[in-house]
């Protein structure tokens, strides 16, 4: 854990959302403080990080979904669609998803019919 | 009437047979593995004169299908000795299927020390003498160069390079791709067997074949196909994270996992994952331009485009194909942080012709082993070139993982069945765990790759770290895997196939019309459970039990950090993979 302070957490961003948080001149990892728990729908949101653009987060090495309750110290990653192969399902992913139609259509490809 | 073509390499016999009755509803894996089960001898050493090679298109094969353009290779494996189906790209699937060609094998062994090539064309087959400047240590880009001039631009070229020249375990045989780069049936070692049998290349000439495939109903397959298409193209997965970040898109989330081994499996996480990662590798291939492609298709037909090209500072094409499991062993396993010196290591394998997932694990297992320093990039491409004399070192290396975890005096040797277990951590990710264990192949992670719907109902759910359903979530993909292999299709096509319901019917309904039957889910299904139980039976009698579907013993007593989690399935257990 490279966490120094105890009230911060670790942020990362994959595949697109790799380059939003490069853009934004962000350190990999982001170190942001954390006062309170907060879920990873507020942490997107403080982020300004499209909810539809996330598939699951990863906190402390887990996949969960966006209402999972993140703590000060954990490490987190925010996982667009897009996750290849058969980890899909051997991480857990798809018990956390259902709820972003995006994670199985892309949103460009959803919106033409 | 399709093809059987037999070439006896003993006698330079060459048949053009009908296709055996028992095989005419069979293709890609399904027809390898079965033929290999019918004539090859199980207990026969994979280099001697008992042993044959077959490839064969898939049921796809030569349409216009999307994705339909994969080629299977069967025999008995010279790595792991069991049976074997090695699959790959490039053009020589489609060209055989359209020439009517339902297999080809190679059997028999010459007496003489002599190496030749095997020229198909429409108005038959020749062996030719190899151009000598292509023996004894000839690069395989070269090898392409120098066929490519005497038997025209166009045709499909299948070979085997130095390391299969040699007979090493890795060889792999290589593929040219639609620009005249490579693509690799890897694993197994079928390189060394086709070198066996003294044949350098197969050259394929499709000149004078239709455009393609008959169909016995061409309307239905084309209102199939095209269904099918649209289910690859919007998906996220098919339709653009694989064109955007390749496979190596897996860096940052497995090893976020904790799965990603490191520094030879003693750990499950590296934090230099942003120098290596598919996200750095697509930037760098923009950022760099010239021969630079981030996406591209591995033969004709293929839309999802997951490969690439990488070029080097200058903007000039290194390698392409760059995949993650390569990246994986060359980068957190043996340490290698510099994106640019894996994809010269890449390069360096494609071109002397070795799989590289078990030599670039072996190269992290010989720098556990003191032969060269944790993370020197230089020294690993040193020994790799090396294979192409061979030194003795080279010929080490080109053993694999098992002879050097062996030869270094090692226990922490990862491989099943002597097949190096690539980039996914059993400990971390315990389904991916029991596929290495069980399958036919050796370890192998695209054993258990392909999903079909009961999966998402088992798998869907599982914990990674848990033991709960991952003996029906690796029985599952791995019955979905062998009847997809036997399709032609890329394996990739199953994340659109499970998430776009009308995508998995396209796949069947292309398959009826192509050949104006009326299969159903179920038969697919009952096609992959009948490959399985045919390989599994000829493992069994080459010598091979329960016993060996086991993960190295140190799975079980180290702990893999960050989680820190063991592999803790019982034999039994393990066992239940196999009762169906």
């Amino acid at each position: 854990m490279s966490v120094q302070d105890k009230k911060a957490i670790e942020v990362r961003g994959f595949l697109q959302l790799d380059q939003v948080f490069k853009k934004r001149n962000w350190p990999v990892p982001l170190l942001i403080d954390l006062e309170k728990p907060i879920t990873g729908i507020e942490l997107a949101e403080k982020l300004e990080i499209p909810i539809d653009e996330i598939e699951i987060i990863f906190v402390n090495g887990f996949a969960q979904s966006l209402h999972c309750i993140i703590q000060p110290g954990d490490r987190v990653a925010f996982v667009p669609p897009g996750c290849p192969g058969p980890y899909r399902m051997a991480l857990g992913f798809y018990s956390k998803n259902q709820e972003n139609k995006f994670s199985f259509t892309l949103k460009d490809k959803k919106e033409e019919q | 009437m399709d093809k059987f073509i037999r070439v006896d390499m003993t006698t330079k016999q060459i048949a053009t047979l009908d296709v055996p009755e028992k095989y005419a509803g069979l293709a890609g894996r399904a027809l390898t593995s079965n033929f290999v089960a019918d004539e090859v001898k199980p207990t026969c050493h994979p280099l001697g004169k008992n042993n044959k090679l077959i490839f064969a298109p898939g049921l796809l094969s030569g349409t216009t299908a999307a994705q339909s353009g994969r080629l299977s290779v069967g025999g008995k494996s010279p790595l792991t000795g069991t049976i074997k189906e090695s699959n790959t790209g490039g053009t020589f699937s489609q060209k055989m299927a359209k020439m009517g060609i339902k297999a080809l094998v190679i059997e028999g062994m010459p007496a003489e020390d002599k190496f030749y090539v095997i020229k198909i064309g429409m108005n038959g087959v020749v062996i030719d003498d190899a151009p000598a400047e292509i023996i004894g240590g000839c690069g395989n880009y070269k090898a392409i160069e120098v066929l490519n001039a005497k038997y025209g631009p166009k045709v499909g070229i299948a070979l085997a390079g130095p390391a299969g020249e040699y007979r090493l375990p890795t060889a792999n045989i290589s593929f040219k791709d639609p620009e005249d780069h490579l693509r690799s049936a890897g694993r197994g070692g079928l390189g060394a067997l086709m070198g066996s049998k003294k044949v350098k290349a197969v050259v394929i000439d499709d000149t004078g074949a239709p455009l393609s495939v008959p169909l016995a109903k061409p309307e239905e397959f084309k209102a199939a196909a095209k269904v099918f298409s649209q289910a690859l193209l919007k998906h996220p997965v098919t339709g653009q994270a694989l064109a955007a970040y390749g496979t190596d898109v897996l860096i940052n989330i497995v090893n976020e996992a904790g799965g990603l081994p490191a520094r030879n499996f003693t750990s499950g996480r590296i934090d230099f994952n942003d120098k290596i990662s598919g996200e750095t590798m697509n930037a760098t291939i923009t950022e760099r331009g010239g021969e630079g492609k981030v996406s591209h298709g591995c033969h004709a037909g293929c839309i999802m485009r997951c490969s690439q090209w990488y070029p080097d500072q200058d903007g000039k094409y290194i390698t392409s194909g760059f995949e993650y499991e390569t990246v994986w062993a060359l980068g957190a396993d043996a340490g290698i942080q510099d994106l640019d010196d894996i994809a010269y290591l890449d390069r360096a394998m494609d071109d002397v012709g070795v799989d590289s997932i078990d030599v670039s694990v072996a190269i992290a297992t010989a720098m556990e082993g003191g032969l060269i320093p944790w993370g020197d990039g230089k020294a690993a491409l040193d020994i790799v070139k090396q294979i192409a004399v061979p030194t003795p070192l080279g010929r080490i290396l080109g053993g694999g993982t098992a002879i050097v975890g062996k030869l270094c005096g090692l226990f922490r040797v990862p491989v099943v069945k002597d097949q190096a277990i690539p980039a996914y951590d059993p400990r971390s990710i315990k389904g991916i765990g029991l596929t290495y264990a069980t399958t036919t192949m050796g370890a192998d992670h695209t054993a258990g790759y392909a999903i079909a719907t009961n999966v998402l109902k088992i798998g869907g759910y599982v914990d990674p770290l848990k033991k709960e359903g991952q003996v029906e979530l690796s029985r599952n993909l791995q019955i979905a895997t062998a009847a997809v292999d036997s399709t032609g299709m890329c394996l990739f096509i199953a994340f659109a196939i499970l998430d776009i319901p009308e995508g998995f019917n396209a796949l069947v309904d292309m398959i009826n019309a192509r050949y104006g039957l009326s299969l159903t889910a179920d038969d697919v299904t009952a096609l992959g459970k009948s490959v399985l139980k045919v390989e599994r039976a000829f493992n069994a009698a080459a010598g091979f039990s329960n016993a060996h579907d086991r993960l190295p013993e140190f799975f079980e007593y180290e702990p893999c950090p960050p989680h820190n989690a063991v592999w803790d399935f019982t034999p039994e257990e393990i066992d239940e993979v196999y009762n169906f």
